[in-house]
């Protein structure tokens, strides 16, 4: 073996892809070669280096949460369908999956996705960004949110215990975590509903307002719109019980 | 509907590789904004292909490999610039003098360039080599994949990523020496008085391998 033989193969052995004859092979020449075990030398070296320089960064809070509601609100709702298709070898498996979600994806859509998000969220319940009164959670979200936040007055000594921006779709929007006296609890999703539909299995109308209902394993959730912005409430209550403390919350 | 035992699945096989695609995402884009867009999207797309995935083969490969597609095609277009590659290389030939000529004395050359390297250089240097060359250096010297791993996630054959993984390193290697120079931290030809030309000729043909595709 001679060194520009080698030194094709330097950068194998050195990445250890060589085994068996070829790394014997390698070994041997370097053994007899100080140029080209130099460059062995030179080549682990430089790479040990860069790979200790290079950390790994931080993933951003931000992303994870973008990802964890994403996957939160994918399958129940497909929303868009880019043009994609453009992974080659997954096409047509691919193709078969994607008919089935988008056909399923339809029947289930009883709900719109922010009724089924809300009820996501709520089970999941997820750390707050920021705790205090309910005024100061509203305050918190100026600035951060293109509509202004009022946290919604409930009855029954409810208190807010927490809010947090989350991404509805490709808006940003406020949540509200309240605690009811009775131990319930009591979320608010405050949305701009010019983009996300609001739609439900069952819809009632409550002192001139209209209210859409949708229920899931162990809690309510409601929808309705209020000077122009969007509302989901959900709660562990039943419907009934839940469409009462939205229509009280109008009077306040 | 089997929601969410594929929620559960997909969670524990793909969500701990989340920061390995969010860094190599970070040095592809150079944008933590971009780097953001392309890590959510490829989640998504893996999450709703998941049932193509299969279970027990490498997930972590499988990631990477639709986060260089999604990568491909969204962003890639924007990055159409064609970086002046000779200069770079032409660096790395100083740097080729440099490393063989302070060797005669015994002492290593690289020590002193390398035991003074900041990270801020190398990410540097590593954002200026171009995208092919700069994805096979992550995905090998950062990652860990195999040739034949690296090859499936580039989707071109394994020569090629031989190829891009030589030059790619030789204008790494290049940069961070130049950077080296210019900060005084090493003396430029520090070797090279050493050297006659005949010796740097002899030197360059053993070095004659690389050429990508």
């Amino acid at each position: 073996m001679n060194c520009v033989e080698t030194t094709a193969t330097v950068q194998a052995y050195v990445d250890g892809e060589l085994d068996g004859v070829d790394r014997e092979s390698v070994e041997r020449h370097l053994a007899s070669c100080p140029g080209c075990a130099r460059r062995v030398h030179v080549q682990t070296r430089f790479r040990a280096a860069v790979r200790a320089h290079l950390h790994r960064p931080e993933v951003p809070f931000t992303l994870r949460r973008r990802v964890e509601e994403a996957l939160g609100s994918q399958p129940i709702a497909p929303r868009r369908w880019p043009a994609w298709m453009s992974l080659p070898r997954i096409v047509p498996a691919a193709a078969a999956v994607f008919l089935i979600v988008a056909i399923t994806g339809t029947v289930r859509r009883s709900n719109s996705m922010v009724l089924e998000q809300a009820a996501s969220m709520f089970t999941r319940q997820p750390p707050p960004d920021v705790t205090g009164s309910c005024g100061s959670i509203a305050s918190w979200f100026q600035g951060k949110l293109e509509f202004p936040v009022h946290a919604p007055a409930l009855g029954g000594g409810a208190t807010c215990q927490g809010g947090r921006l989350v991404n509805l779709g490709a808006r940003p929007a406020a949540y509200l975590v309240y605690q009811v006296s009775d131990g319930h609890r009591v979320t608010f999703l405050v949305f701009d509903p010019r983009d996300e539909p609001i739609e439900a299995r069952e819809h009632r109308v409550v002192n001139g307002r209209e209210i859409y209902l949708g229920t899931g394993p162990g809690i309510s959730t409601a929808a309705y719109r209020d000077r122009g912005l969007g509302y989901v409430v959900t709660a562990d209550y039943d419907e009934d019980t839940l469409a009462r403390l939205v229509t009280t919350s109008f009077g306040r | 509907m089997k929601r969410r035992p594929i929620r559960a699945d997909f969670e524990r096989e793909a969500l701990p590789h989340l920061s390995a695609l969010y860094g190599a995402a970070l040095r592809m884009t150079r944008d933590p904004k971009d780097a953001e867009d392309l890590v959510q999207e490829t989640l998504l797309r893996a999450y709703r292909f998941f049932d193509t995935f299969e279970a027990g083969t490498n997930c972590k490969a499988w990631l990477f490999r639709i986060l260089t597609n999604v990568f491909c095609n969204q962003y890639r277009e924007r990055e159409r610039e064609h970086v002046v590659m000779t200069e770079a290389e032409s660096s790395s030939a100083n740097l080729e003098q440099f490393l063989a000529g302070a060797g005669g004395d015994g002492r290593d050359s690289e020590t002193a360039l390398l035991g003074r390297m900041v990270s801020a250089d190398v990410e540097k240097a590593l954002a200026a080599v171009p995208p092919d060359f700069r994805l096979a250096v992550v995905l090998a010297d950062l990652e860990d994949f195999s040739y034949k791993e690296i090859a499936e996630i580039m989707d071109c054959p394994a020569g090629t990523v031989m190829s891009r993984l030589y030059r790619g390193r030789k204008i790494l290697q290049g940069l961070l020496y130049e950077y080296a120079v210019e900060q005084g931290i090493i003396a430029p030809g520090n070797g090279a008085e050493t050297l006659d030309l005949e010796a740097f000729r002899r030197q360059k043909q053993g070095e004659g391998g690389g050429g990508d595709e």
